[in-house]
Formats: structure tokens, sequence, C-alpha cells
């Protein structure tokens, strides 16, 4: 009988910890809004952004509406949650980069249409889901995904996602 | 005490999104959702029929409560019998129901409507629930904005009851109207944003017109207004309304505004 070599137990275990310690998380988020130009409509996205607890701090370019989301560490937010937020200060999300670790997508909720999955430390998403992306690039991804049972299904609770780096 | 308090209530319960932040009309856009707008109009109208000016002061409070869904308390005091007297009060709801946006640029549409009490003297035959008549008032409301360009439009059809107790609406005069109005904005400082605190200038043009329906007698009025922004919270604006026709009885349509406004956000 084979046996299975005791690095290789002990290499499954530290993976089985490690994936149930470390939080699959987001490091940063950067969002484009739509919908605006005046600084006072920025800030209530500010404000609206800043009451989350997650939330260290947002930087906001004024004149591109891009606001860049620094997180804490171990939080278990979603991309929703900028939707979410964004949506109630009155706008919408134009684009949505995230900046997450690697284990974070291979949850099932996160499915890859595009780039591969890669050996970097940090990897940089862009959500192409409805609500964040414009609603002309939705209408694009909708044609060119068509072949996509899930893009098309629009369920709220999965994002497809490009991987940039 | 019982002014005070009615103020505090007022003030504890209005608008925001700059280039379409009017004065009169509201635009198609919402106050953000769990924002608290507070604002003080004042207003000083000459008389047309007798000398002197007839000072309205207007507080509201606005209130997000969704992303589609704001509320909106306004008071009614005015000088018109010698000295400020609360005169009446106003609830509104608004309702965005659609919204096509694109970066720099959105087209909404609301709904909204307006039931307003007041127990003055009815003294003209325009029809005006924001001060003067006991009625309401229901509408669209279709914005467009354009990078720093906004413009806005509402028709609205308006009703006036009897002002309870001493005053019932005149059998003379028609008692309900169609309102329309057409609002154009612009930003025009700054050229470039730095930062949220730095101020920012709008500059607005408002027409404003209503058309009694029973007898079609119409006026239309101009409202230009300079609109400062402070910090990304407060905003002060200035304007002058002025007739540029009309064939109703009007008391005082020409005047000037002040403005005061705060966001409280995340409340």
């Amino acid at each position: 009988m084979k046996t299975v070599p005791k690095k290789y137990i002990l290499m499954f275990a530290l993976t089985i910890l490690y994936a149930a310690t470390s939080q699959a998380q987001i490091a940063k988020a950067e969002i484009r809004a739509t919908g605006l130009t005046c600084s006072m409509c920025s800030n209530a996205i500010n404000k609206q952004l800043k009451s989350l607890a997650d939330v260290e701090n947002v930087e906001i370019d004024l004149n591109t509406n891009t606001f860049t989301v620094t997180l804490k560490d171990n939080n278990s937010l979603k991309p929703s949650v900028f939707k979410e937020n964004v949506e109630k200060a009155g706008f919408f999300i134009g684009s949505l980069i995230l900046t997450v670790k690697p284990e974070m997508i291979k949850n099932n909720d996160y499915i890859i249409v595009k780039g591969k999955e890669n050996s970097a430390k940090e990897l940089q998403i862009q959500v192409l889901d409805k609500g964040y992306v414009t609603d002309k690039e939705f209408k694009k991804l909708v044609k060119f995904y068509k072949n996509s049972e899930t893009f098309n299904n629009n369920n709220e609770a999965d994002f497809h996602i490009k991987i940039l780096n | 005490m019982k002014k005070f308090l009615l103020l505090i209530t007022v003030l504890v319960f209005q608008k925001s999104i700059s280039q379409e932040l009017f004065l009169l009309t509201d635009p198609a856009s919402n106050v953000p959702a769990n924002s608290l707008g507070v604002n003080v109009l004042q207003s000083a109208f000459e008389e047309k029929m007798e000398s002197g000016y007839n000072y309205h002061l207007m507080p509201e409070v606005t209130y997000g409560l969704n992303r589609n869904l704001m509320f909106r308390a306004s008071a009614f005091v005015s000088n018109r019998n010698s000295q400020l007297v609360t005169e009446g009060g106003s609830f509104m709801a608004k309702y965005r129901f659609y919204s096509e946006d694109d970066l720099n640029s959105h087209f909404r549409l609301a709904a909204y409507g307006r039931y307003s009490f007041n127990n003055a003297d009815i003294h003209q035959e325009q029809i005006d629930i924001m001060g003067h008549n006991t009625g309401f008032e229901t509408g669209i409301i279709a914005t467009k904005l354009i990078k720093k360009v906004a413009i806005s439009a509402t028709v609205s059809f308006e009703k006036a009851f009897d002002n309870k107790p001493n005053y019932p609406f005149p059998d003379d005069i028609g008692d309900n109207a169609t309102n329309y109005t057409l609002s154009f904005g612009k930003l025009m400082y700054p050229k470039k944003y730095t930062s949220l605190k730095q101020t920012n200038i709008n500059l607005m043009v408002e027409f404003i017109g209503q058309t009694i329906n029973e007898n079609g007698k119409s006026y239309l009025d101009v409202v230009p207004v300079v609109q400062f922004i402070f910090n990304s919270q407060a905003r002060l604006d200035l304007a002058y309304r002025r007739e540029l026709v009309s064939s109703m009885v009007r008391s005082a349509p020409n005047g000037v505004y002040l403005n005061l406004y705060y966001t409280f956000f995340n409340i």
C-alpha cells in the first residue's frame, strides 16, 4: 500500500488551516461613480463610504469622480457593498476595480470571465456585472457574454470578474 | 415658544446635487439616502397694490429615506399682517422612478406630490400652495445633466382649497392650474476641482409659469440665481424673481430670495 508522505499531509493541514483563518478579503476598491459632476454629490458618496465600519480611508479625485477606498484587514466585504452605498448617495458605479487576495476569487461567488489566475500576491479585478459598469458597457458585455449562462442570469450574489494583472 | 418649537421641528426634518440644486424647482434627483437637508428660504416681494414689501420665511427639512424616495416638510411664516405669523405648512414626497447614468451625465425622471395648508387671506388669482393657498400639487420632473450643465423641466397640476378657517376660496376665480417650469444651471467655478473644501459657484436661470385651467389666465416669471456651495456641504442662494408676462391678478410678483441650506449626511 502506498502511503502519503508526511510532508503532504502537513501541507494539506496547513492549507486547510490557512483557508479557515484568513478571511477572503478586499484590500482596496477603486470606484468610478457616474451621473455626477459636482463636489457636493461627490461628498455624499464620500460620507456614505466613510460611514462603513470596514473603511479605513477614502481618497477622492473630484475631476474624475474616482474614490479610492482603503479597507481594514480581515474584512469580509463583498463587491455589492460598494454598489449599495454609491446608490444610496443617489448615484451609480461606472467601474469598480478591486485589489484582492487571490483566495477570495476561489470562492464560488466569483466567476472569472477574462484573464487568468496567477501567482501575484494581490490581484486586481474588475467586476463586470450589471450595476458595476456603465449601462452602455453593460449592453456590450451582455452581447459579448451571451453564451454564458450565469452572466445573463443577473444573479446578485455572484460576481463576474476580469483579472487585470 | 410655539413658533420656536415649530421652527426647530421643521429644522429637524430639504434639496442636494449642485448644478441642479435649483432654488425654486426640484430636480428629478433626490437627496442622499439617510441624509437630512435643512434650509431657510427668505423672500421679500414688492407689494403692487399697496406700498412696502411682503416678507416670507420658509424653513424646510428634507429627508432621504432611500435612494429613490425623499420627504420634505416646510413651514410658511409671513408678515402680511404687519407681524410675523406662521400661516401654514406643507408636506411633499418625491419618487425617482427612472435613471440613466453615464460618466459625467444623467437623465432622470421623478414624480412628486405635495399637500399644503394655509390660513392666510386669499388676495390673488395666482395659485401658490408654497405659502399662499391650501391645496395640493402633483407633477412630473425630468432632469438632464451633461457635464457642467443641468436642464430640468417640471409639469404639474395644482388645486387650491379653502384657506380654513376664515378664508374660503373665491368662487369667481379658477381653483386649479397647470404649472410648468424650465431651469438651467451651470457650474462656473472651479474649472478644475482640487478639494472638497473648494467653494463652488453655480449660475442658474429658472422660468416659472402657470395657467389657470378654467380661464386660461397665465403668468411667466424669470428667476436668475447665484449659488455658492461651501465645503461641499453648505449652500447659499441669492435670487431675483421678475414677472415677464401676466394676465392674472398677482399681489407681489417681483422680489428677491435668500436661501441657506445645510446637509447632514448619514444620520
